[in-house]
């Protein structure tokens, strides 16, 4: 079992949470079949291309959530964050804001929740659940009261047709190498915090807070400082999805991103990351989300009705975590002989 | 003689990779007390969960009371009469003790709970007991000595006639181990078996009556305690001769290191002053609660100073986070290892590499995995742990390998001064030793070791200087040589209270 002597091939599959990840992937291209032989327009180029664009929120927000319950905690202010985004941004867009500008005050917004997110649970020690429940509804009020209790008219009235065409091409309308737009973002997004969480000292003192907080301190983690990062790339993940939103629909919905907090707990979960903290790797991430959007595409495809959806992606969470947990305790518990 | 109460034969028992278990057999009779000793990892624990039905046997035969068991579940063990007392308590804290004693078995009066019954039956049991402890407290306000008398109660008030007990005494002081070796007795002469499993071989004299040894998961050997010498023993559960329990290498004493100076943190830290010098070892004595490993967190910067300074080489250093005193040379292998030493679902490599992730990272931030695999690999050599790769999960190594993780993390820097607290807590001769040796060699090198241990006989044999602590504060000083075991409990038990003064 010596290390060095390992093929690449079994090195990539030992890396830690590969397993669950793996196990993702071969549930999604089964899944992707399955619906495909129903329907074969699930085949298609462009509902492919249509299934990647839609697949771009959940995997944005399931990035999110995923570093935050690495380390153990939970963010509930993820969707507020979309709505506050995308009610931030069409406002001041509308009003005539240069969109650059607009975006970058909805995501200074975004990471002012996080920055209270990190220190109400990093320094203060509230529960997460209940510090996030807070800037929750607080990030959601926000969302409400910046274009006074109502939805924004279109961003066009403001900018003009041309900028705002812009706009929503670059987040969600236009493609580049025939691809969305929005996939190339969030996957440039995925592989750049995918590289911090595996590769840097961040991400491994992000791992180690969630195994074991009191170890990491003694270790000379900074709990702080690291708990703040990890709201703070909820914060920037959220508010992309927010800015899609916003350019998916040409203005602000007060409720945009309603729920996504769980969608994104969903997308973590299905792909192996532990609410417990300390496991879980990214490319499940991208797998739970994936999952997650091919089932509500599929369903869609063949017609099932908004109930039967739900009751299906409920079932579906439930069991990817049950699976692991029956296959960990068939491994430590009642193991007899080989 | 007593009759055999348990009987084990041929047991055998392999998890994915290790064979824990090969052909052991055990036996116990009715009121004694059989210790079950070996190196960790020999397979003590799992041959007593099998025992106790946590585990199923691969094969051998089973009897407890003259009845023969095939699959024994937990709850049929409990049924006959066998009782685990855990060496990490299973106790829900923020119930009381009658609650505990009853979970699962509530008495109930109609629909709802007859709590006065339970009540007065949990007190029945702890006055026969002669435990002074009421019913309706609340565990987790319980010290942990009490907390195991709570549990040896629960397991009498489910009428266990086979008692195993895991390293009962750990964590308790020396009065707390009068007590409970009290109870040991009362429960043996009642005419119950009892398993006792534990590493401090000075304390079997007091209470064991026979010993089964067990290595690597054989069975070696057993017979009446009073047949056996010490060093017997101990050849058995190593393997091997140990020539020197407590080696000792002599250096010259140098400069001044490091210096606390007037350092104060709440009430179990008070007034604190003492030097380390290049080649000496100074040992932290004092009982269970003294106040040593509070002042290895203070000086740590893992809780607040009020006040204090601290010196390395002279220079006066401010260390309010452990991330300062690591900077400044400082590091600490705290006391408890599952609690604050490992992150026990990392690997090992992750453990090893993360206060040192700054030696091993870019400017950036990013892990250069080549630096990070030899710094692991050096690691795992020079302290010989046990492990086929450094990419398994550190929680599942043996309580030996997994201290050597602990003080592992310390040695890749360059550090000025180390301080151990209880680095042998827990883990087997053969390991002490290695960690002894892991010390005399930072000895040899010039740098501070801070010792803080609660096993006198340890203290004495490994540290050149030893500093006694009592409630919180300093009340003495010896050199290990002209130093007797009475003259440091002396001052080990000086409280204010009983009107006898520090020096």
């Amino acid at each position: 079992m010596n290390n060095k002597q390992q093929s690449p091939f079994k090195k990539f599959v030992g890396i830690r949470g590969m397993g669950a990840a793996l196990t993702a992937f071969v549930g999604l291209i089964i899944i992707y079949i399955a619906f495909g032989i129903i329907n074969p327009a699930v085949f298609s180029g462009q509902n492919i291309l249509n299934l990647l664009r839609s697949m771009s929120k959940y995997l944005l927000i399931g990035i999110a959530q995923s570093y935050v319950l690495i380390t153990g905690n939970i963010d509930l202010s993820i969707g507020s964050m979309v709505g506050m985004s995308a009610m931030i941004t069409a406002t001041l867009m509308t009003g005539g804001m240069n969109p650059i500008l607009a975006i970058v005050i909805a995501l200074v917004a975004c990471l002012a929740v996080g920055v209270v997110n990190g220190y109400l649970v990093g320094k203060f020690k509230l529960p997460p659940f209940i510090a996030t429940l807070g800037t929750m509804f607080v990030a959601r009020g926000i969302a409400y009261m910046v274009n006074g209790n109502r939805n924004t008219d279109a961003i066009a009235t403001g900018v003009g047709k041309d900028t705002a065409d812009t706009f929503q091409n670059c987040f969600y309308y236009g493609k580049t190498l025939g691809i969305y737009n929005t996939f190339w973002i969030a996957l440039i997004i995925f592989v750049v915090f995918f590289f911090i969480l595996s590769k840097t000292r961040t991400g491994r003192h992000i791992y180690a807070i969630g195994s074991n907080v009191d170890a990491a301190k003694l270790s000379g983690v900074n709990v702080v400082s690291t708990t703040v990062k990890t709201y703070l790339v909820s914060s920037v993940c959220s508010c992309v999805v927010g800015l899609i939103l916003c350019a998916q629909a040409g203005m602000g919905n007060m409720e945009a991103g309603n729920m996504y907090e769980m969608y994104g707990v969903a997308a973590g979960v299905i792909g192996g990351v532990s609410p417990l903290g300390g496991t879980g790797i990214l490319l499940g991430t991208f797998a739970g989300a994936a999952v997650w959007q091919t089932l509500e595409n599929g369903l869609n495809m063949i017609g099932a009705q908004v109930g039967i959806q739900r009751v299906v992606i409920g079932v579906i969470v439930v069991a990817a975590v049950l699976l692991d947990v029956v296959v960990r305790s068939g491994q430590f518990g009642r193991h007899k002989k080989k | 003689m007593n009759k055999v109460i348990v009987s084990m034969d041929n047991i055998s028992k392999s998890f994915p990779g290790v064979k824990a278990l090969d052909h052991v057999k055990f036996e116990l009779r009715s009121g004694e007390v059989m210790a079950l000793l070996g190196e960790n990892g020999a397979g003590k624990s799992t041959l007593m969960k099998i025992l106790s039905g946590v585990y199923t046997r691969d094969e051998g035969t089973m009897e407890i009371f003259g009845k023969s068991y095939e699959d024994l579940t937990p709850k049929q063990a409990q049924a006959a009469g066998v009782a685990i007392i855990h060496q990490e308590l299973n106790m829900c804290r923020h119930l009381t003790v009658a609650e505990n004693m009853f979970l699962g078995r509530e008495i109930k009066g109609g629909i709802s709970l007859n709590n006065s019954k339970m009540q007065k039956e949990a007190k029945k049991i702890l006055d026969d007991l002669h435990i002074d402890i009421s019913p309706d407290q609340v565990v987790g306000d319980l010290p942990v000595s009490k907390q195991q008398m709570v549990e040896i109660a629960k397991a009498l008030s489910i009428n266990a006639r086979i008692l195993i007990m895991d390293e009962p005494t750990s964590s308790l002081t020396a009065k707390e181990i009068d007590d409970l070796f009290r109870i040991i007795r009362k429960l043996r002469d009642e005419g119950r078996g009892i398993v006792y499993i534990s590493h401090r071989l000075e304390e079997l004299s007091h209470i064991v009556d026979r010993v089964t040894i067990m290595r690597d998961g054989q069975y070696i050997t057993s017979g009446n305690f009073k047949d056996m010498t010490m060093d017997e023993i101990i050849r058995n559960m190593v393997g091997r001769e140990i020539k020197e329990k407590f080696p000792r290498v002599e250096c010259e004493k140098g400069k001044k290191i490091f210096e606390v100076k007037n350092l104060n943190a709440g009430k179990m830290v008070r007034d604190i002053n003492f030097s380390l010098y290049e080649g000496e070892i100074v040992g932290f004595a004092g009982l269970m609660g003294a106040g040593r490993t509070e002042t290895t967190r203070a000086i740590f910067g893992v809780d607040p100073k009020d006040s204090g300074e601290i010196y390395v080489d002279g220079k006066q250093i401010q260390i309010s986070c452990p991330m300062d005193a690591i900077r400044n040379g400082v590091v600490l292998a705290p006391e408890d290892r599952k609690k604050d030493g490992l992150c026990t679902k990392l690997s090992i490599r992750q453990n090893l590499a993360l206060p040192n992730l700054d030696l091993v990272c870019s400017k950036m931030g990013v892990v250069n995995s080549a630096k990070e695999n030899a710094l692991c690999e050096k690691a795992v050599k020079d302290l010989q742990i046990k492990t086929p790769n450094v990419e398994i999960d550190s929680g599942n190594l043996s309580g030996g390998n997994q201290q050597k993780v602990v003080v592992g993390k310390w040695l890749a820097r360059d550090s000025r001064v180390v301080i151990f607290d209880e680095p042998t807590r827990g883990i087997d001769v053969g390991a002490k030793v290695e960690i002894y040796n892991l010390m005399n060699d930072l000895k040899k090198q010039g740098i501070a070791v801070m010792f803080v241990s609660s096993e006198m006989p340890e203290v004495m044999g490994i540290a050149d200087r030893i500093i006694v602590m009592c409630d919180g504060r300093i009340t003495g000083e010896v050199m290990a040589k002209e130093a007797s075991q009475d003259e440091i409990l002396t001052m080990a038990t000086a409280f204010e209270n009983k009107g006898i003064q520090s020096n």
